[in-house]
């Protein structure tokens, strides 16, 4: 009997002991997964920033798309992030809108800059979107919603227009799940921190914009697309207490200003 | 892993035959049902069930065969699962998950040459016992006399 158990354990340790000795080996990077899966996500951010492209006006404004280039800058440079991955999109639209496409593009309206009061919040909107990158939700949302094969499949030309039209439409107004949400504000307040800019604006934002009262409500697709701002605005207050308490503009406050005149005209 | 040990009687022909059959029922039903972990459990144990009732040495062999399976039901499904999870669910394929399957298969392979071996010495009236599933064999199989 007791020689029955020692082998037994003995076996149970040797299958698990092998198991643990291949995971110390970078099996994504031997068989090339990870190659596959960028060129895929490569490939998907193109796709679906053409059909953005080819129907919304992209912003030329230099004072515009330096301003935000400005603050992204800021943000990567801060916290390490390879500022050559994130593609800024400026679009002249109403909506308060940004959101991310897959391989780092970022789509911002110029509606959410023209209704941020301070560059403090669209900072704090600009992190939250990088966080999405940098976790990599978006494939992780497209994965869930249309599957592996239809993604692939659309990066080797048989998808279709259309479906590539809808899932584009999807990404850009539809929301993540509450708990990658929630990670994204997380780590957005960290990088708010890091780059020395106050938090509480990033949640001031979403105070403000759950208010119903709010002028601005007819156009506000980003909060219809995060819903619970009122609560999200509670656990970044929260998370945000007892951090660094120095802050400093990244733009000027003229810059700032000229940039809110220029986009009004 | 493998022991040659003397049984507490001399097998005949026929006996010898059916034993060595047990092991080959877990090789065709590998082949048949290789995607579904489940299909050479089931093909074993109904082997099993169906010569419950025989000599002590066929009882024997086929008690062997139908616990190595289960082990490998158990290590099969986890990896088949986990498979499917990441072909139709937000799982990702991670060096965890590659190391498993590697895993998976270096002990799905020792245990089908293992049973290859097994069912030709059983086959010759020789009596074989497995490292862990001999004994453990031994005791939920008694001899009735």
């Amino acid at each position: 009997m007791k020689k029955t158990i020692i082998q037994g354990i003995i076996t149970f340790l040797i299958f698990f002991g092998t198991w643990f000795a291949l995971t110390q080996i970078d099996w994504v990077k031997v068989f090339k997964v990870q190659q596959v899966t960028d060129k895929t996500e490569q490939k998907l951010g193109e796709l679906f920033w053409e059909v953005f492209k080819k129907t919304e006006k992209e912003s030329q404004n230099p004072l515009v798309i330096n301003s935000v280039d400005s603050i992204v800058t800021v943000i990567c440079k801060t916290n390490k992030i390879d500022r050559e991955k994130i593609k800024i999109h400026i679009l002249n639209k109403d909506d308060i809108n940004a959101f991310a496409l897959p391989n780092g593009h970022l789509v911002v309206y110029s509606g959410l800059i023209l209704n941020s009061d301070n560059q403090e919040e669209l900072t704090g909107v600009i992190c939250h979107e990088i966080a999405h990158i940098e976790l990599n939700h978006m494939m992780k949302k497209l994965v869930k919603e249309i599957g592996l094969s239809a993604l692939i499949s659309m990066t080797t030309g048989n998808g279709g227009g259309e479906v590539i039209k809808e899932t584009a439409k999807t990404l850009s107004s539809s929301a993540f799940d509450r708990s990658l949400e929630k990670e994204a504000d997380i780590k957005a307040v960290d990088y708010l921190v890091k780059a020395k800019v106050n938090p509480e604006s990033f949640a001031n934002f979403l105070y403000k914009l759950s208010d119903k009262e709010h002028e601005a409500t007819k156009y506000l697709t980003w909060i219809s697309t995060h819903p619970d701002s009122k609560e999200r605005a509670e656990y970044i207050i929260e998370y945000s207490k007892g951090k660094l308490t120095e802050y400093k503009p990244i733009l000027t406050n003229k810059t700032w200003d000229n940039l809110k005149e220029e986009l009004k005209e | 892993m493998i022991h040659i040990k003397n049984f507490s009687y001399e097998p005949g022909e026929h006996e010898a035959e059916t034993a060595s059959s047990s092991y080959l029922m877990s090789l065709i039903a590998i082949i048949v049902g290789l995607p579904l972990p489940i299909v050479n459990l089931i093909a074993t144990l109904i082997f099993y069930l169906g010569n419950r009732k025989s000599t002590y040495f066929v009882r024997w062999h086929c008690t062997q065969a139908l616990l190595s399976q289960l082990s490998m039901l158990f290590i099969n499904s986890f990896g088949f699962w986990w498979t499917v999870s990441i072909i139709f669910t937000e799982e990702t394929i991670t060096s965890k998950y590659i190391a498993y399957i590697i895993t998976v298969i270096i002990f799905n392979l020792t245990e089908f040459i293992a049973t290859i071996y097994t069912a030709i010495q059983t086959r010759k009236g020789i009596h074989v016992e497995w490292w862990f599933y001999g004994s453990l064999t031994n005791l939920i199989c008694k001899s009735k006399s």
